[in-house]
């Protein structure tokens, strides 16, 4: 199978190692700043929401250019190693249940970007024992987030809310990785999603990658991955440069995008909310997203995004829309159900529709993207 | 053996050429002397500072090599005999002032030492001094053993009397660094008291002020006082000739060349049919001596290193001379008998003598040929770096991460000292170094690189320099900088001495160069003054250097940064360790995804060794440091720090 993404650096499959990462991916422009390459050696490093190579490393094959999820992959193997095969659509990847859900605690919803359900399903996941360890993103120091780890299901309860620019979550998971966590849980984009599939496989098929193996990976240590469904991140340079003539960087307190009539970024701070046409936005989008077709996270346990409801956007913001992709993920949902931890509401007649209308709108975008590259 | 005060007076003694040097200048009554390290001079000053007492011997290491020259001077006006030494390029730094003190003149027997370098074995550069004497219009003398390189040093103080100016005596590394056998003179009893006579006229040399004007007037009184030498030059017994009275081939030559030359005959056993006019006198050189010398040989060749100084002197006087002495065949430099650059040796002479005279060169013996090769295998590979423990390795690793995090195509502009090496071998400096030129220079072309801005140059400038050389040459180039609001990231590799060539004390420092305690001057308090913000770390604490760096590429203007930590081979850190460093095995990744040797690949400090067999890094614990720097960039913690018993 030879899908679009299949092949999204234009080059033949195959393995390779830092002089091919950087390029094929990092000089590029095709790097998403996901973290995959780092924290496995000593040789790249996350600087800002940049990956940047420190020393060059001479080996012919490595899990950095194994684990970017912007390095050749065969989509198809990958998917029906980690999926049933009788749930898998061509638009939204696999789909065992699609749910409209919110978090129960209303303190939590105000202060939660959405619907609250990611922070409520990690919080959820800790205290069960389902998982040990949970790596978030959360709001850093000025506009740029930060990957951080909790045990305390008490402060992933904590929401995050988005900056549009991306964090070096599974540069988190392979530090975390080295130590003494057992089972781990992953809040990730759909690069990061499939950094982690990606990490998966070669966890299973040790045998193909001779030099990975007298290296302890951890990856067996991944529990559970709750996808962010995402249209595509912002270079942190850029958005600063951009929002430095609007506002008070040290102020801003969140940002959204509402429903794409609105056209517009809303940036929140201690004192208004500053309007920024999506025109001027645009410019400052990471070149690696617009060569992505993955809107949901496919290569998740279950994917989680803003809801769209018939009661306009002031209602559905409160909301989230759940795709469950696993047995894992189902498991989790419907503990979340039976503890009351969430709310649900039926999904309104063409929703998913409409979502596989969208995400197979950027896959069309990358493919066209990717054709002309 | 090295000189000492207990050594007699007629004992023979084997002393190295800069000793013997300093012996010659001891011998004549040297009461004050000044110099700027640099190899090959260094030993110069510190063996005088040996002998240093005070009201009899006063000997510094100033600032720079025009401040040396300046102290100097200043015994010499006040009556004193006085020397400066530098290196080669050391004369460049001096010569605006010898310009100007060759015009006024001296009074105290005054000389200039410089050691030249051939073949830049300790330099960035092969300049010759010697050219100097002439573009100066002083005498210059070149020592060719080292029984002469004390004998022409004395004299050297007479002669400058004689012809009240500044003598120039130049010295080269194969002189100044090897050793050979000397009787030692006497050493005169203390001279009289110092006193600066300037209530009489310009025109009195003895009671006037000492200036270079009236310019025409002093000039010319100049020229005569060149002539005068010249014909001193006429028998002095430092001009040699040895071999037939009418050779086939006359080689003129000077300094360590004058061995060679011998060897090279030696070697042909040409010493029937070639003859040697050594001299020793080698600016202005002596008409009469040359002529009667030219006058019995066809072919001359001019044996020196490394431009043809001598060969243009001699080609000049030949000319002049052509219709007395007849038309000559020249062999030199010009015409490439000889290389025009780097060092001579004994066979490059044979071979051009042997050219000349239809000599086949007696080729290197097959069984010495084989000999060394096979004891060659035995020589450990090692690579220019910078030493175990040394605090610029962990300078340069800190700068690297900030460059390559800044992302902007940052480098560094690079300067003298040891940290020199990072811009030599661009793996030592982790390939962050990208210009080196002469001291200071790396501040100067930065400040220029950080006004490029408007031209669109998008690249973060930086500046290294050591301490010894920010009070040489840097200051100013900072300065400029400030003044011109140049955005650049100046940082001071502070490691607490003049290391790379000895240690010597400079202005940083409590101590001088006889041992005295001195007022430190200090090099934050003078950034800071000159207006640019300063931040102070330790280049061993890593995340610290790279946070701060990261943070000051980001800001406009001059920035300063202070890296401080004293040098691993300084003499309070010798043969003290502050960590046991290990490698546990278990946790070592040898050549695995992860790790692939990053510390003996790329960090490569010569204390970490790659064990072939095991495939695992180790310690070398003989020549480990014990920084404990290494254990911050193993990946997988398998270096460990255990604190020393002796820290």
């Amino acid at each position: 199978m030879r899908d679009w993404e299949s092949d999204p650096a234009g080059q033949e499959s195959g393995r390779g190692g830092q002089k091919e990462l950087e390029e094929q991916v990092l000089g590029a422009g095709l790097c998403t700043g996901c973290g995959a390459c780092v924290s496995l050696c000593p040789y790249q490093t996350i600087y800002h929401d940049r990956t940047v190579v420190l020393h060059s490393c001479d080996l012919a094959q490595g899990r950095c250019y194994a684990a970017c999820p912007r390095t050749p992959t065969d989509l198809g193997s990958l998917r029906s190693g980690l999926y049933n095969e009788t749930d898998c659509t061509p638009e939204l990847g696999a789909l065992k249940g699609f749910f409209i859900t919110r978090t129960t605690d209303e303190g939590a919803r105000r202060r939660a970007q959405h619907g609250g359900t990611v922070t409520a399903l990690m919080a959820l996941a800790l205290r069960e024992g389902l998982i040990d360890t949970a790596i978030l993103a959360e709001g850093g120091e000025g506009l740029l987030p930060r990957s951080i780890t909790v045990r305390d299901p008490e402060a992933a309860g904590m929401p995050g809310g988005s900056r549009f620019v991306v964090s070096p979550t599974v540069a988190e998971f392979n530090r975390i990785c080295l130590g003494n966590a057992a089972k781990i849980g992953v809040v990730a984009t759909p690069c990061q999603a499939l950094a982690l599939a990606k990490m998966r496989k070669w966890g299973h098929d040790a045998a193909s990658y001779p030099h990975f193996r007298e290296v302890e990976n951890g990856i067996e240590k991944l529990h559970l991955v709750v996808g962010l469904f995402c249209g595509w991140a912002l270079s942190w340079q850029k958005l600063a440069a951009l929002l430095k003539k609007k506002t008070d960087l040290a102020r801003v307190t969140g940002m959204d995008i509402p429903p794409s009539r609105y056209h517009t970024l809303e940036v929140y701070t201690t004192g208004e909310t500053v309007r920024v046409s999506l025109d001027e936005v645009d410019p400052c989008v990471r070149e690696a997203c617009r060569t992505c077709g993955d809107m949901t996270a496919e290569f998740s346990d279950l994917s989680v995004g803003s809801a769209r409801l018939p009661e306009g956007w002031e209602t559905a913001r409160s909301w989230n829309q759940v795709i469950v992709r696993t047995e894992r993920g189902m498991d989790l949902l419907e503990l979340a159900r039976d503890r009351g931890v969430l709310e649900f509401r039926a999904a309104p007649e063409g929703n998913l529709e409409k979502l596989k209308a969208a995400s197979l709108g950027k896959k069309r975008a990358a493919a066209s993207r990717n054709g002309k590259r | 053996m090295s000189l000492d005060r207990e050594q007699k007076e007629g004992s023979e003694v084997l002393l190295m050429g800069n000793e013997a040097i300093a012996r010659g200048a001891l011998e004549a009554g040297v009461r004050v002397a000044a110099g700027y390290p640099g190899t090959p001079s260094s030993e110069i000053i510190e063996t005088l500072s040996r002998f240093s007492e005070a009201g009899k011997l006063y000997v510094e290491w100033s600032t720079n090599e025009k401040v040396a020259m300046e102290v100097a001077a200043a015994a010499s006006f006040a009556g004193l005999r006085s020397l400066c030494v530098m290196k080669q390029n050391g004369v460049n730094v001096a010569s605006d002032f010898l310009l100007h003190l060759t015009g006024s003149g001296t009074r105290g027997g005054m000389i200039l030492i410089t050691c030249d370098d051939p073949g830049a074995l300790s330099s960035v550069n092969e300049g010759e001094s010697r050219h100097f004497a002439r573009l100066m219009e002083i005498p210059l003398l070149e020592p060719a053993d080292f029984r002469e390189a004390k004998e022409m040093t004395r004299w050297a103080f007479d002669l400058s009397e004689a012809i009240r100016n500044v003598v120039m005596v130049r010295s080269v590394t194969r002189m100044s660094h090897a050793s050979g056998n000397v009787v030692l003179g006497a050493l005169p009893a203390a001279g009289g008291k110092a006193q600066f006579r300037c209530d009489g006229p310009v025109s009195d040399p003895d009671r006037g002020p000492m200036i270079s004007t009236p310019v025409i007037a002093k000039h010319r009184l100049q020229q005569e006082k060149l002539r005068k030498a010249a014909a001193l030059f006429e028998d002095s017994p430092f001009n040699t000739y040895e071999g037939p009275e009418t050779p086939e081939l006359l080689i003129i030559t000077s300094s360590v060349c004058t061995l060679y030359s011998r060897e090279a005959l030696s070697l042909l056993r040409a010493e029937g049919r070639a003859a040697i006019l050594k001299l020793g006198t080698t600016w202005p050189l002596p008409p009469a001596l040359l002529k009667k010398h030219l006058r019995g040989a066809e072919k001359v060749l001019i044996v020196e290193e490394v431009l043809p100084f001598l060969e243009d002197q001699v080609k000049i006087l030949a000319a002049e001379q052509a219709r007395e002495i007849g038309i000559k065949t020249f062999y030199g430099k010009n015409d490439g008998t000889l290389p025009m650059v780097g060092e001579l040796n004994p066979d490059l002479v044979a071979a051009a003598v042997g050219r000349i005279l239809g000599i086949v060169s007696p080729a290197i013996p097959a069984e010495y040929r084989e000999k060394l090769q096979s004891l060659t295998a035995f020589v450990p590979k090692r690579e220019q770096t910078f030493c175990p423990g040394c605090p610029h390795r962990a300078s340069f690793w800190g700068i690297r991460e900030a460059l390559q995090r800044d992302s902007r195509g940052g480098f560094v502009c690079g300067d003298i000292g040891c940290y020199a090496m990072a811009s030599l071998f661009p793996a030592a400096g982790f390939h962050t170094a990208k210009t080196l030129h002469s001291m200071g220079s790396g501040t100067g072309i930065a400040s220029g690189f950080g006004k490029l801005g408007p031209f669109g140059m998008e690249q973060p400038v930086l500046a290294v320099c050591g301490d010894s050389t920010f009070y040489h040459a840097a200051i100013p180039a900072l300065i400029n900088a400030v003044h011109q609001n140049a955005d650049i990231t100046f940082i001071a590799l502070d490691n607490s001495g003049t290391a790379m060539t000895g240690f010597q004390p400079h202005p940083g420092l409590d101590v001088n160069a006889m041992g005295e305690v001195s007022p430190k001057v200090d090099i934050a308090a003078i950034c800071g003054a000159i207006g640019a913000p300063v931040v102070t770390g330790d280049p061993f604490a890593l995340i610290e250097t790279r946070e701060t760096l990261n943070r000051l590429l980001e800001e406009p203007g001059v920035k300063v940064l202070i890296l401080k930590q004293s040098c691993a081979l300084s003499p309070e850190n010798k043969e003290k360790k502050r960590f046991l460093v290990r490698v546990d095995e278990a946790l070592c990744r040898g050549e695995a995804c992860g790790c692939n040797r990053i510390c003996t690949r790329i960090f490569r400090c010569p204390g970490l060794l790659w064990n072939r067999e095991r495939k695992k890094a180790e310690i070398d614990e003989v020549i480990c440091a014990g920084c404990g720097f290494c254990a911050g960039i193993c990946p997988a913690g398998a270096i460990r720090n255990e604190e020393a018993a002796n820290s």
